[in-house]
């Protein structure tokens, strides 16, 4: 009873406020205009209006220079030529494929089972944590230059393989079968650290209490993790679910340093870049493209994020 | 891509051979060093934005050089230097963005293609009073396709096969010996059996083995057919694109298996640092050469003959210079002031000055005492025509996207080369109209 009244004289000085939420002020009209109109207006303009210019110029040939006048209709005609004449579409299409299974079956995992050893309190954990994050410091660019130093042909891999001629030496880079390996390599000792700092910082938002409720029922670290911890992670999960498959299609720097995407290192995003920018451009191609690239991050990350909101709900 | 050091050179002018004809004319070596200008209002420090691509250091000292000699004649000279292949890469939007007066640009289609989409200012009038100092192959390369002058020719460099002296000293090939195909072939030969990589190749950047196509090309099938070829009035799937190819393979025996781990300049570390033999390279291939015992070990000879018909009448010599964008009209007498500035012997005496291996395009600057510089000279001199480079007579999104990597997949895979032939002609007729 005495809580009832409690809850009473709580509601009766809650309930002005209440009506007001759902009756906004002016002022409150402006503050949200100002918070979510202002944003949604940016975004439509510098990310909608662009991304659908860009699909509309997919059907075009457009050399990039001149105005309106100079664009010209070409119906599906970018899109089945890159279907059938360009070679390094296929290549590009199989690389980003590859970089994407790669991503989610190595460094994504390892970045997981880092974060759960890490999130154990081991000794000089946060130096670990330091050294894991650390590449991701460094932007794609940089990393590029630096392993380019120690995989070319008289780089630091060759010398200590002790075989640094021209002739012989292993080519890293060169050889379209070896080069992807490597450069899945890189990007996934750069992903690692990602995904662990993601994970951890979940983690460290994971009640204690469930922890020590699984402790007294006799749960194992690693049960615990496994049944209790990771399924209250799904937050976690999405994000880092969303960001492997978007850093997969997106990748870009690190080959454009290496040898500007060619030779076995042919990517969606380099190909977009080769055919947009330079003194003639094929913006039309390139546009094509980018909007199948485009189709295809947005697509399943549509699709996912519907099915885990929709099971939320 | 295609690189744009000034290394080379030095020298002489005559050059440009097709031109050789009358051109000539006197002209006193920098008659207009009082910073003449076009009618500038010869106010005190005539104001004009330079955009340029020469961001190598070697290259940023020229451009220093020859901005302090232009100050010196009155000028204020705002240099904006960005990334030699962040310049390339942006070019198009640059041009029609709010660019620079005057800018770095290449002779040949390059040229032609921004005047004729008016993105470039028309300097025929600057022409009419520097053309004396050019020979007549300068003028028609400075030429857009309406018959009026676009660019101003500052420096160039050829193409040919670089060599250090000692190495074919040791070996006991004398390079004046190599004339044919077959007498090539046989120094690659000698070259092998002592342990050395005959011809370095690096094609990394996918732009650096389009010079040795364009000889290849030329020396196989002419010049007249290379420039239809360039031009789309031939095509790639023509049996004597295959030619050329068949011939190029005849050479992979010889030449490094790794070529595209390789870029320009790592091959050309092989031949200075005598691993290699030869280079097939531009004259910057020089610039690497820090030591001045090595450079002067350094020398060149044409790319041999493979079809009698054709002899060694054609070379790939591109030529680097200026344009004034469409921006400079605002500025139009600063900017034509400087156009002239830069076609001057001034302009080319502060480079000189820095840069002592460079190759001039105007007709007044005496002769190099550098036997290097010489034998370029001498090398365009006999030569009948003259090409710029692939990706300078050809478009230049067939060029960079298409034929680029075309030729890695040659290297890689010489086998293709029927397929790879077959791809570029159905690409070519894909694209766009230009």
């Amino acid at each position: 009873m005495s809580s009832t009244g409690t809850e009473l004289t709580a509601a009766g000085a809650k309930a002005p406020r209440r009506r007001r939420r759902s009756n906004f002020t002016k002022k409150d009209r402006t503050v949200l205009f100002g918070l979510v109109g202002i944003p949604t207006i940016l975004h439509v303009l510098f990310v909608w209006i662009p991304a659908i210019l860009t699909v509309l110029l997919s059907f075009t040939f457009w050399n990039g220079i001149g105005g309106i006048k100079e664009i010209h209709w070409a119906g599906f005609q970018n899109y089945t030529q890159i279907f059938s004449l360009y070679e390094a579409f296929p290549k590009a299409l199989r690389n980003n494929a590859l970089w994407l299974g790669f991503f989610a079956l190595i460094p994504t995992p390892l970045g997981i089972l880092l974060a759960y050893f890490i999130d154990k309190n081991l000794k000089g954990s946060k130096f670990y944590q330091t050294a894991f994050y650390l590449p991701m410091v460094l932007s794609l660019a940089v990393t590029g230059i630096v392993w380019d130093y120690i995989f070319r042909t008289n780089g630091l891999v060759n010398s200590l393989m002790g075989d640094t001629s021209v002739e012989s030496a292993t080519s890293w880079f060169g050889d379209p079968n070896k080069n992807i390996w490597v450069v899945l390599g890189i990007a996934s000792w750069r992903h690692i650290g990602y995904v662990m700092l993601l994970y951890l910082a979940g983690m460290k938002a994971v009640d204690p209490s469930l922890h020590e409720a699984a402790g007294i029922d006799g749960a194992s670290d690693w049960y615990t993790f496994r049944k209790v911890v990771f399924p209250s992670l799904r937050p976690v999960n999405v994000i880092i679910i969303v960001v492997t498959v978007i850093d997969s299609l997106r990748a870009f720097d690190l080959v454009f340093i290496i040898n500007r995407g060619r030779n076995g290192l042919e990517l969606l995003g380099v190909l977009v870049y080769e055919n947009i920018f330079g003194e003639s451009s094929r913006i039309g191609w390139g546009a094509a493209l980018a909007t199948m690239l485009f189709l295809m991050s947005i697509i399943p990350i549509m699709v996912y994020l519907y099915q885990t909101f929709k099971a939320e709900e | 891509m295609s690189e744009q050091t000034l290394n080379g050179d030095v020298s002489r002018r005559s050059v440009l051979k097709g031109a050789a004809a009358g051109a000539g004319v006197v002209a006193a070596g920098g008659f207009l060093s009082a910073g003449a200008g076009a009618g500038a209002a010869s106010a005190a420090g005539k104001t004009v934005s330079v955009g340029s691509n020469q961001s190598d250091p070697a290259a940023r000292k020229s451009d220093t050089a020859w901005v302090a000699a232009a100050t010196k004649a009155g000028f204020d000279v705002k240099l904006n230097t960005v990334d030699h292949n962040t310049f390339q890469n942006q070019i198009n939007s640059y041009l029609q963005g709010t660019p620079d007066d005057v800018f770095t640009w290449f002779a040949g289609y390059r040229m032609q293609f921004f005047a004729s989409k008016g993105l470039s200012t028309d300097i025929s009038d600057v022409w009419s009073k520097i053309g004396k100092d050019f020979t007549k192959g300068y003028k028609t390369a400075s030429t857009g396709l309406d018959g009026k002058q676009y660019f101003v020719p500052t420096t160039w460099y050829p193409w040919a096969v670089m060599y250090r002296k000692s190495v074919f000293k040791a070996a006991g090939v004398d390079p004046a010996s190599i004339v044919t195909w077959a007498d090539f072939i046989n120094a690659c030969k000698v070259f092998k059996s002592k342990g050395l990589t005959p011809v370095a190749l690096g094609d990394k950047g996918g732009w650096e083995a389009m010079g040795t196509f364009d000889l290849f090309n030329m020396r196989t099938n002419g010049y007249k057919f290379h420039v239809d070829l360039m031009g789309g009035r031939a095509s790639w799937g023509d049996a004597r694109v295959q030619k050329t190819f068949t011939n190029w393979q005849s050479m992979f025996p010889y030449q490094n298996s790794n070529t595209l781990d390789l870029e320009w300049s790592d091959a050309a570390q092989l031949v200075l640092q005598k691993k290699a033999a030869m280079q097939i390279m531009g004259a910057f291939h020089a610039s690497i050469y820090t030591d001045a015992a090595d450079l002067a070990d350094l020398a060149l000879f044409p790319f041999p003959e493979i079809n009698k018909a054709n002899r060694r009448n054609a070379v790939d010599a591109p030529i680097d210079g200026y344009m004034l964008s469409k921006g400079a009209s605002k500025n139009l007498a600063n900017a034509k002031a400087l156009a002239t500035f830069i076609a001057s012997t001034d302009y080319a005496n502060a480079v000189l000055s820095v840069a002592p291996t460079a190759l001039f395009a105007n007709s007044n600057m005496p002769a190099s005492d550098n036997a290097f510089v010489r034998q370029q000279v001498e090398l365009v001199k006999s030569s009948k025509y003259i090409a710029q480079f692939l990706d300078r007579d050809t478009r230049p999104d067939f060029a960079g996207p298409i034929v680029g990597p075309a030729i890695q997949s040659f290297l890689k895979n010489p086998s293709d080369k029927a397929k790879i032939a077959a791809n570029l002609a159905k690409q070519w007729d894909a694209l766009p109209p230009a």
